[in-house]
């Protein structure tokens, strides 16, 4: 619904008000009963208008002549939903760094003294599924602000400085982002419920931020500012006449985007899982509860607006009442109906009580959600809570901003403009059953996915009542390490500690006459919940053959490189690999530790200052050559053995970018080398598997038909 | 003007139901002018604002007491009586006044028994304990049974009520929601009725449940809590800004409803009660009700309570080794807000930190980038008796408090050697003016800030004196009130350094 008719602005002009009088519960008027309640004034509508611009930048405008003040906010269809995983955070920091870094024409700072001298506001952003602009102006500096303001959303700079700046910020944030219980609970609860990977849920870490440059906030701007995504509720003391032509004039010229608006990422509806982040420094716990809820325009929403109003929306509701009031368990417990104007909202719960009744006050709080989907609400309890949202249906219209932002909303999620007038009427016809229906549609409490933040070994239970238990492991991933620039003597020390290092592995010529091996690894790993072995047996001839047959729970899997081709052999048949696939297993190759040991001459290597790999002070080499990515060797000091390799890598779970290390905890003897027995596999520092090798033998006896199809 | 798709929708129904309604556009430059008050015989004193804009009003009433009023052994009281104001009156959210009475009566008595037998601390007999807490629990299920569970609450949301909520500080107990205007007379009941005859029902519950709770949460389980309330124990030795206004655990679990009903009696009279209304209200009806619902309150006599803080001989300073990352505070004494210095002191936290052209923010978060956060505010933790000017920084990662500290000194020093610039004073009194305007709109804003300068200043026309007081400020001011505070020995430092959790 992109344009708004008359007749729908008019009808909110005649709507008529509910004015309720308290329904009496008993027959004998309590005091406060016999209190008159006469009509409510009339709500006299403000005037606004809309304006559609020729670029198709929605205006609405209220003139409010009370104060010398123009207030003008632009909401703009851009969010974070709409950047690439390995690069969370663009979007909010091109929000920060259009505002911090000035335009084409005006610095940052410079905008900066402007502003705070002639005491205007002016500031951007960019949130999960909406951007936004606001200017607050005295009146008579209307036309330099709205100039600034125009500058910044089509000519942003996004200088270097300023957005260092913002990575700091960024940066601070992560590292801050366990030190308060609530913003753990709510950051992990929406991971449990979404996925870690949703892009409702996804979060920034430090290899996201370093990752965003220059021109990936240019090419961010360049995709999503654009007029025909903004909507501006411009309210103060103007003229709406020529403000129009003002706004006008200021985005004249800019283009409107090239492409539709993406479709929002799916909301996923998963079944319970119970999680649990055990941080023993806390004495109170904070749980949430929740899963996915429902659309405002659904048939449910008026249901289970009341029905949440009766459960935990309010302070004189079911939950306040017992967990709060009666049981003492907490200071702070309520729950949200689930709905969402643009989305499916989260049905929610939540609470925060001291450690030894963490179980109790979640079971409380769950009980009294499947009161509710069990049996019906009381009628004096149906009663309170529409004369709640009847009687409160005024404060929709307490200010101009207020229904000026509704409209907007309406218009951009595609609701009717009378929604509001719908929904009160379904309010004040809704029965018991009707509420009983909806909260039983909506509402699952045995699917409500349990989110507990708290000292786990002082509850008074495990939490295993609610489901098998997973515990969340929030330790921030560290940043990779800041490499400092090369200079001839590191290099020199690098190259020195590779060839001691390939030394007491056995030797560096040995390791340079390898032209083939064979080798069997067992490796056992824990996916989804479930423990798995796999036995892998490989024969490679270097430098371009390799032979790999993966034993699975699920069947064998053999995959062959050989030259310019490739191919795998499986349970769903055989198939040629792509393109890529075969170039990065190649690579793999030239690029795994021994890979890197029999040919030193190939890469670069730099020593760093030493540091701790797991209580062992190290000498980290830097190593670079071939392929994109770079890897850090950790060595012994005293033996020169690789204690660990580091490198960025990919998620074999969710493709996600992350850090890999392959820690090296017993070597072996084996064919004259002296080569990794027992290994463990790190993504992001979390324990994915461990592998044990079986055998070796370098410059074993080919049977080169391995390699032909 | 160019072509353009647009609909015109200035709608003249709008515009004659405002013109019928007899209302005159207000300007702000007679907006003082609008504002109406009375004080009833009992000292409470009420002021009005008339906007008939929207069917609702807004009010706020203040109390004038607040954790500073406390001694040793009932810290956190304020707060704790703030919960009780919700748990209604003798009329409100009991099925049976009189047997609740007596049911009440039998749980202060199990509670005095308990108390005294905890107090024994490693003496106390163990089996009588439990047989005292065993009883005591079952006096509260008792007195539980003549409970109807927040009724007064529910009142006031069923009726239309909005924002209903409540804070307390060190100065001052505030109590605040915003209504449909038809309710007005509803509203006094209620309100009146809370200020003159609360039960204190539920008192115990409360006060070890949710109380308890909220100084979990806003205290011993979050780092800022943590420090900022240790830091206001090192900085105040002597005054009521001492502690903290969630108080101490040990108090919050000794008070009882005794100490809570002799301090709601000295404290909850007329001459500590401001009220104030803005909103689509008649002032004769105001004064009506508030006549009518007001009245029972006692006048009162309170007695003004401060200890001066003595002069400090040293500077203070702690570091809270924490799991948490680093913060630093720091604070120097200053006089409170009716002091005539107090907008000297508003002028130097606004060019020293408040917003992105302050020198600390210049310094330490855009040129130094050793800070995301660095500002100052004049006030903490109240601004009714002696207080502080507020140093605060959040150092980016990897940099510690004790890096914040040299480069906030350093500023400081600058401002003491130097002074301001005549730009910074101007754009101080370019922005007073401008945020002045701003404060001036909604109902809300505007009750809270009559109320705040009544109380405090004991006239609400304080807060059109505001601009005027800022641009009598000079760089000479400035200069000489910056030497005098910004001195070693009247300054505290507190810093969290991060301890790696075990």
């Amino acid at each position: 619904m992109k344009q708004m008719n008359r007749s729908m602005v008019t009808m909110l002009l005649v709507l008529v008000f509910v004015t309720m009088a308290v329904a009496p519960v008993s027959l004998a008027k309590k005091p406060w009963e016999k209190i008159e309640i006469p009509e409510l004034n009339e709500i006299s509508m403000p005037a606004y208008e809309r304006v559609e611009l020729e670029n198709s930048m929605i205006l609405y405008l209220a003139e409010d002549h009370k104060f010398p003040l123009v207030e003008l906010s632009a909401t703009i269809d851009v969010g974070s939903i709409y950047e690439p995983a390995d690069k969370i955070g663009l979007a909010g920091m091109t929000g920060t760094v259009m505002r911090s870094g000035g335009t084409q024409t005006r610095s940052g700072d410079d905008i900066d003294e402007l502003v705070e001298s002639r005491g205007l506001s002016v500031e951007t952003w960019v949130g999960q599924s909406s951007g936004g602009a606001y200017l607050s102006a005295m009146k008579e500096d209307t036309d330099l602000g709205l100039e600034l303001l125009a500058d910044i959303l089509r000519y942003p700079a996004f200088p270097e400085d300023k957005i260092k700046l913002a990575k700091e910020e960024e940066k601070a944030s992560i590292s801050r982002r366990n030190d308060e219980p609530m913003g753990i609970a709510r950051r992990e609860a929406m991971k449990a419920v979404f996925g870690a990977d949703h892009p409702m849920a996804r979060h920034a870490e430090y290899a996201t931020i370093a990752a965003v440059t220059h021109q990936d906030m240019v090419d961010f701007h360049a995709d999503w500012f654009h007029p025909d995504r903004m909507y501006l509720v411009v309210i103060g003391d103007f003229d709406s006449e020529e403000m129009v032509g003002k706004i006008e004039a200021a985005f004249a010229g800019w283009e409107k985007a090239t492409v539709p608006l993406p479709a929002d990422p799916e909301i996923p509806d998963f079944p319970r899982t119970v999680n649990i982040v055990d941080k023993d420094d806390l004495t109170q716990s904070t749980v949430f509860m929740g899963h996915k809820g429902i659309r405002a325009d659904s048939p449910y929403y008026a249901g289970v607006q009341v029905g949440n109003r009766i459960l935990g929306g309010g302070f004189a509701t079911r939950l306040f009442n017992e967990v709060r009031s009666r049981q003492g368990l907490a200071y702070a417990v309520g729950s949200s109906s689930g709905t969402g104007f643009r989305n499916p909202g989260l049905f929610l719960a939540f609470t925060m009580t001291k450690s030894e009744t963490s179980e109790h006050a979640t079971e409380a709080v769950l009980a009294e959600i499947q009161k509710m989907i069990t049996e019906p609400v009381t009628d004096e309890e149906l009663a309170i809570a529409k004369d709640g949202i009847l009687n409160s249906e005024v404060f929709s219209y307490d200010t101009k901003r207020e229904i000026l932002d509704r409209m907007v909303m309406f218009e951009r999620y595609g609701y009717e403009a009378d929604f509001l007038q719908k929904y009160q009427a379904e309010v004040k016809a809704m029965t018991k059953e009707q509420v009983l229906e909806a909260t039983q549609a909506v509402w699952h409490p045995d699917r409500m996915t349990i989110l507990a933040v708290g000292n786990y070994a002082d509850w008074d239970g495990d939490f295993t009542v609610f489901g098998p238990v997973t515990m969340v492991d929030i330790t921030i991933p560290e940043p990779a390490m800041e490499v400092p620039l090369a200079t001839p003597a590191s290099l020199e020390a690098g190259q020195a500690l590779m060839a001691s290092a390939a030394d007491a592995a056995g030797g560096q010529a040995k390791f340079a006459g390898i032209k083939s091996y064979s080798e069997t690894m067992v490796l056992e790993a824990n996916i989804q919940g479930m423990d798995m072995t796999f036995t892998i047996e490989k024969q490679v001839v270097f430098p371009d053959k390799a032979h790999t047959l993966q034993k699975t729970p699920f069947g064998n899997m053999t995959s062959v490189i050989s030259g310019d081709t490739g191919w795998s052999l499986g349970p769903m048949g055989d198939k040629d690999m792509e393109a890529e696939e075969l170039a990065s297993a190649k690579e793999e190759l030239q690029t795994d530790m021994l890979g890197i040991l029999r040919n030193l001459d190939a890469w670069t290597f730099q020593a760093l200052d030493p540091r701790e790999v797991e209580g062992k002070m190290c000498n980290p080499v830097y190593a670079t050559g071939i392929g994109d990515d770079y890897r850090i060797i950790y060595l012994d000091p005293e033996s020169n053995q690789v204690v660990m390799v580091e490198q960025p890598g990919v998620s074999p779970m969710t493709q996600a970018p992350v850090v890999q290390k392959v820690y090296i905890d017993e070597y072996m003897e084996t064919d004259g080398f002296t080569m990794p027995q027992k290994i463990r596999l790190t993504y992001d520092d979390e324990l994915f598997g461990t592998g044990t090798t079986e055998s070796f033998k370098a410059n074993f006896d080919v049977d080169m038909g391995l390699f032909t199809r | 003007m160019p072509a353009r798709n647009r609909i015109l929708t200035l709608v003249a129904a709008a515009a004659l139901l405002l013109a019928a309604s007899g209302a005159v556009a207000q300007t702000y430059l007679d907006l003082e002018g609008q504002i109406q008050e009375f004080t009833l015989e009992n000292g409470v004193h009420f002021i009005v604002l008339e906007n008939h804009d929207v069917p609702v009003f807004s009010f706020r009433t203040f109390v004038n007491v607040g954790s500073a009023n406390e001694v040793r052994g009932i810290t956190g009281l304020s707060h704790i009586l703030e919960h009780m104001a919700f748990k209604g009156t003798s009329e409100i959210g009991t099925n049976d006044k009189k047997a609740e009475k007596k049911a009440m009566a039998v749980e202060d008595e199990t509670f005095a028994a308990l108390k005294a037998e905890r107090l024994k601390g490693a003496g106390a007999d163990t089996t009588r304990l439990a047989e005292l807490e065993a009883a005591f629990t079952a006096a509260k299920d008792a007195a539980r049974e003549f409970v109807v569970t927040n009724e007064f609450g529910q009142i006031i949301e069923n009726n239309g009520g909005q924002g209903l909520n409540a804070y307390t500080s060190s100065d001052v107990t505030v109590y605040l929601y915003n209504f449909p205007s038809n309710r007005l007379e509803l509203w006094a009941y209620l309100e009146g009725s809370r200020m003159s005859d609360p039960v204190l029902r539920e008192f115990y519950t409360e006060k070890d449940g949710p109380v308890t709770e909220e100084r979990r949460m806003r205290t011993d389980n979050n780092p800022i809590g943590r420090l900022i309330e240790q830091f206001q124990n090192l900085m105040f030795m002597a005054n009521g800004y001492h502690h903290s206004t969630i108080g101490y655990m040990s108090d919050i679990q000794n008070i009882s409803r005794a100490d809570c009903r002799k301090y709601f009696e000295e404290n909850y009279v007329g001459s500590n009660i401001v009220v104030s209304l803005v909103g689509d209200v008649q002032f004769d009806e105001v004064q009506k009700y508030a006549k009518k619902y007001f009245s029972d309150i006692p006048a009162g006599n309170p007695q003004p309570v401060e200890t001066l803080e003595p002069e400090q001989l040293g500077e203070k300073r702690m570091v809270l080794m924490d799991p948490s990352q680093p913060v630093f505070v720091a604070g120097y004494h200053i006089e409170n807000v009716n002091h005539p210095d107090w907008p000297v002191y508003e002028v130097i936290a606004d060019v020293l930190g408040q917003g992105r052209t302050s020198r600390l923010y210049k310094s330490l978060v855009k040129e130094q980038q050793i800070a995301v956060q660095a500002m100052t505010f004049p006030g903490f933790p109240g601004q009714k008796y002696q207080t502080g000017l507020l140093c605060f920084a959040i150092p980016v990662k990897g940099k510690t408090g004790q890096d914040m500290e040299e480069a906030i000194f350093t500023e400081i020093d600058k401002i003491v050697a130097e002074g301001i610039t005549a730009e910074e004073l101007e754009a101080v009194k370019q922005r007073t003016r401008a945020n002045f305007i701003r404060g001036l709109r909604g109902n809300s804003g505007m009750a809270s800030q009559l109320a705040w300068y009544q109380t405090y200043t004991g006239d609400w026309r304080g807060l059109f004196k505001e601009v005027e007081q800022i641009e009598a400020v000079t760089l000479e001011d400035v200069q000489r009130v910056a030497g005098e505070i910004f001195v070693e020995t009247n300054r505290t430092v507190a810093i969290i350094k991060t301890e790696e959790a075990s």
